[in-house]
């Protein structure tokens, strides 16, 4: 209680890390509650690390032009890997998108195939880096340490706008999930609302990702929408219990790291992982549950 | 016979520019009751989607008759084409009919929910609504489905196989269901069924897709025992 009270206080030294920790904790989840109803988990764990493959792209791209960065220039960097990021998010989510609904060769092993170079490619173009030192592999590990205002203003943006959206628009894309020919009969533009959908998941995956890493998005996105499913009753509780799971992982997630020195994103995932075990043994001991 | 609602002009339709079936020319009358006959393969569900416009006609054309606005179909699906994964109640399910009329971004208005309860009610939905959606029987499904239907205030009511699945008891029920709003609410109804007797029974008229034809005529007229033996080329005592 007295981590909690500590980490919480206005002075904290990290508080722009466990502010930014809780943001992605309670956004990242309310994407993935459509990863789990659209059959997307395998696209869940390559997104992230594609996503983390542009920002290595985009910080490499001062080397391959001669440009010189600095410990200082900070804001522009992550700019840079911002658009690295959204770039690569969008462009591989709307092609495995379209190439999933021409439903042809096999998708799990495009998804497999799309992550596992992903990650080589990071690792190779970090590694011929002589910049990746500063603090850019800390990054794409998910070291959530060095979260400046700016980074935190620009999540907080960001993810607002996501959930925005997100509840403005929930029927509409809960309609084209659930019933795509219901959706064209009634008049939907199927394909705007699709694209939308994949906006707001390709933004949510990138903030995530420059935020907390590749592996602890992955964590977020997937995990607390999994844990919401075995007790949710419907749509609704389902997206909030998420959202409520991983806000609330992601802050006690903090305090343990914070308090026996253990990475923060990493461990946050741990402690999501325990809680659905929890929650999957607690549910099958319910009757009806099952 | 009443106005025809819906003309079908030299259709063709297919996949990919390539037609399954050709020269379909009919009219179905306004407040009618035709059922789309064929075994597994013979362009049912092709002709209902062209219908439906989910899929557009490689050649001819669909003509409809509506008062200004365009028709409004009312679609049944096959039950077991939904995800359980969703967490959707009945209710839910039936709630997602009234979308049509509510622009994006704006929550259903109380007067929808209460047509939607209505609706429901009438399609004898009304005991499970509450239910989740993936947890209901067949024939519990059917009937919030076609609740969903009769909530978007169809013109026509399109059912694709609404009893494939359901007991001989549900099937039965439900197909009177179709058959009294038909002629209650002067809708029309376009059921695609494997079950000729059920098409006799219930169905004015039939299409019947049969080896490549296309044949259009009363229920009456084409569902005799001769009729049918002629077709499948069976010797008849």
């Amino acid at each position: 209680m007295e981590t909690l009270y500590q980490i919480l206080s206005p002075d904290f030294l990290l508080r722009n890390s466990i502010y930014t920790s809780v943001l992605v904790g309670f956004a990242c989840p309310l994407v993935g509650v459509f990863f789990i109803v659209r059959r997307l988990v395998f696209m869940g764990v390559a997104l992230p690390q594609i996503s983390s493959t542009g920002v290595a792209v985009a910080l490499s791209l001062p080397l391959w032009l001669g440009v010189k960065l600095t410990e200082h220039s900070s804001h522009s960097t992550h700019t840079l890997a911002f658009v690295g990021s959204i770039t690569f998010s969008l462009t591989a989510i709307l092609v495995l998108a379209f190439l999933e609904r021409r439903g042809r060769g096999q998708p799990e092993g495009r998804l497999g195939t799309a992550y596992v170079v992903a990650a080589a490619m990071s690792i190779v173009l970090l590694a011929k880096n002589p910049y990746g030192e500063i603090g850019w592999l800390d990054m794409l590990k998910g070291e959530v340490i060095t979260i400046s205002d700016f980074d935190l203003g620009l999540t907080a943006a960001m993810l607002a706008l996501v959930i925005a959206v997100l509840g403005l628009f929930h029927k509409e894309l809960l309609l084209v999930s659930f019933d795509r020919e219901m959706a064209t009969i009634l008049r939907k533009n199927v394909m705007f609302w699709d694209v939308l959908l994949y906006v707001l998941i390709g933004l949510t995956v990138s903030m995530a990702v420059l935020s907390v890493g590749p592996l602890i998005s992955f964590g977020f996105l997937l995990i607390p929408a999994l844990t919401a499913h075995l007790v949710a009753r419907n749509m609704h509780q389902f997206s909030v219990l998420a959202s409520v799971i991983g806000g609330v992982a992601a802050l006690f997630g903090f305090c343990i790291a914070y308090r026996w020195d253990l990475p923060v994103g990493p461990t946050d995932v741990v402690l999501l992982g325990a809680l659905y075990a929890t929650v999957w043994i607690v549910a099958r001991l319910i009757p009806g549950r099952s | 016979m009443n106005e025809a609602l819906i003309t079908l002009d030299n259709l063709s339709i297919g996949y990919n520019n390539q037609p399954v079936l050709s020269g379909i020319s009919l009219s179905i009358a306004r407040a009618s009751f035709t059922a789309i006959l064929g075994s597994n393969g013979s362009g049912k569900s092709t002709l209902l989607k062209t219908m439906l416009g989910l899929l557009p006609p490689v050649a001819g054309r669909i003509a409809t008759t509506a008062a200004g606005a365009p028709l409004v179909f009312g679609y049944v699906p096959q039950s077991i084409q939904f995800d359980p994964v969703y967490l959707l109640t009945g209710f839910d399910v039936a709630l997602m009919g009234v979308y049509g009329r509510i622009g994006p971004g704006r929550i259903v208005p109380p007067v929808e929910r209460d047509f939607t309860r209505e609706c429901l009610l009438a399609a004898g939905a009304d005991g499970f609504a509450r239910k989740r959606f993936a947890e209901l029987s067949g024939g519990q499904k059917q009937r919030v489905l076609i609740a969903r239907a009769l909530t978007t205030r169809p013109d026509v009511l399109v059912l694709d196989e609404p009893t494939a699945g359901v007991d001989r008891e549900a099937t039965k029920a439900v197909l009177e269901f179709i058959a009294q709003i038909c002629t209650e609410q002067k809708i029309t109804v376009l059921l695609v069924t494997h079950d000729f007797a059920s098409a006799r029974h219930y169905a004015e008229q039939v299409i019947w897709l049969h080896e490549g034809k296309v044949i259009f005529g009363p229920s009456a007229e084409l569902l005799t025992v001769e009729r049918m033996a002629e077709m499948f080329e069976l010797g008849v005592a």
